[in-house]
């Protein structure tokens, strides 16, 4: 008799199984993998008609509200967290720097884009990112990349980043790797502990770090 | 007939007595124990973590934590939050300066005198590098009327639901209030009482769920502080590594 008092009670709980909260039937990893937002029942309405109904002419009798919540494309745990970090806002992150580094003085230049990230596919989706909102401002975008001697690349790669940007900048303009059309969109991560990227542009031989 | 029946089985009766007596009595005892809580990262509480807050991620940075009081916290629970937080930024190095002060508006009415390292207000402030700011509040808190209904006619089968929803807003300054980065955290923490989602969620932990995903117990609260300090601790070594970039590009600039 104690069994089934414990079986109905188990069944009688499973009523609010559509809470985004871990549950019965959710788990915490699952829960985690949400990001979920507080919306109006009128708000949720119009976004999704068929799903939540319109309150009522005359109101509703009790105040309702709606959380929605959107699963992540990725699972947790299937990428490294820093990459993971920085490739679920990459595409607002490249337009942000893009419009940091828009200047009228060098709104002609036919831009080229670096990205210095520790793992080499990342670093692609970065420089790849970054130059389709190059595109989006409707600047000309080059794929070319400048290159520099092996001497520099000896000198420059024992320098921190702080004297390393500005010397491989000089040495584009020296060595004739950008021209004085060219301006260069590098993006950087500076620490492996960090979840953001900073920009810095190279044109006519000057280095300036944006953010 | 029926007295008859009555004098002839006192045994029969007191068995069901006794029975009702601890059927009411387990009852009671799960409905003591039956609350589950639950927390929930809304939104920012569980983005990837990469900086190990055990490590000296701040080294020499001077670090100014303000915790104003308002709506989601007192003034005690303001300065207790200050004092965690600060320890946080201390154990990674980091010279930590707490103030329960509102440095927006500089009212003192708003906890003045809990400024937590300067007994004196008239001693200046010492210079910082960095300001962390901390503001909560309440975006929803609400009971679900009918499960409350189902729950007192179901005599506790179903779960009354209680749910809470705040915003931890937290803001990162340079020195001079330059916005370095920000952030908006959200959790929230979902109470379901009853002996139906307690038994449930009992025997679920027992037989189904791993140790990590265990439901009953005192751990809403460690995990959401788990995911808030990691939190805090990224965001504020993302702020600490634009400051570098942006000190790095006004030298350069006065250098020209």
């Amino acid at each position: 008799m104690e069994w089934v008092i414990l079986v109905s009670l188990a069944l009688a709980s499973l009523v609010f199984v559509t809470d985004p909260a871990p549950g019965p039937i959710r788990l915490k990893a699952q829960a985690r993998n949400m990001d979920c937002e507080h919306i109006s029942a009128q708000e949720a309405h119009q976004r999704y008609p068929g799903i939540i109904a319109a309150a009522k002419p005359r109101g509703d009798y009790v105040e309702r509200r709606a959380m929605v919540c959107k699963e992540r494309l990725m699972r947790p745990g299937l990428r490294v967290p820093q990459d993971d970090a920085i490739l679920s806002r990459l595409e607002d992150r490249a337009a942000e720097l893009v419009g940091v580094a828009m200047r009228p003085d060098l709104a002609d230049r036919t831009w080229l884009v670096e990205a210095h990230y520790p793992s080499g596919p990342v670093s692609a989706k970065i420089a790849f990112a970054t130059k389709n909102a190059l595109v989006l401002q409707g600047l000309a975008v080059s794929d070319r990349t400048p290159v520099l001697g092996v001497d520099d690349l000896d000198v420059i790669t024992h320098m921190g980043p702080w004297r390393a940007y500005p010397a491989a900048c000089r040495r584009y303009a020296d060595t004739g790797g950008m021209g004085a059309g060219d301006a260069l969109l590098a993006v950087v991560n500076l620490d492996p502990r960090e979840t953001i990227l900073h920009a810095g542009v190279c044109a006519d031989g000057r280095w300036e770090w944006l953010q | 007939m029926l007295s008859q029946w009555w004098r002839r089985s006192p045994p029969l009766l007191e068995a069901m007595i006794s029975c009702l007596r601890t059927r009411i009595a387990v009852l009671l005892s799960v409905l003591v124990l039956g609350c589950v809580k639950v927390y929930q990262p809304v939104s920012g509480l569980s983005q990837p973590v990469v900086v190990d807050p055990r490590l000296a991620n701040f080294q020499d940075v001077r670090l100014a934590v303000y915790c104003p009081p308002g709506d989601l916290v007192n003034a005690v629970e303001a300065r207790a939050l200050c004092r965690k937080v600060g320890i946080l930024f201390e154990n990674q190095g980091a010279q930590v300066t707490t103030y329960t002060t509102d440095r927006r508006v500089g009212d003192n009415s708003l906890g003045d005198e809990l400024r937590d390292d300067s007994a004196d207000a008239s001693i200046e402030a010492p210079p910082i590098d960095l300001s962390l700011e901390l503001r909560g509040r309440e975006v929803q808190a609400g009971n679900d009327h009918l499960s409350w209904v189902l729950f007192i006619a179901t005599f506790t089968l179903v779960p009354g639901v209680t749910e809470f929803t705040f915003a931890q807003d937290v803001v990162v300054r340079d020195a001079n209030g330059f916005l370095l980065a920000s952030d908006s955290m959200q959790g929230r923490i979902v109470r379901y009482a009853g002996a139906g989602t307690f038994v449930t969620n009992k025997i679920l932990d027992l037989i189904w769920r791993d140790e990590e995903d265990h439901i009953i117990g005192d751990k809403p609260h460690s995990e959401l502080s788990a995911d808030f300090y990691g939190q805090l601790s990224q965001l504020t070594f993302n702020a600490k590594m634009r400051w570098q970039v942006l000190q790095e590009a006004s030298s350069a600039a006065r250098a020209e």
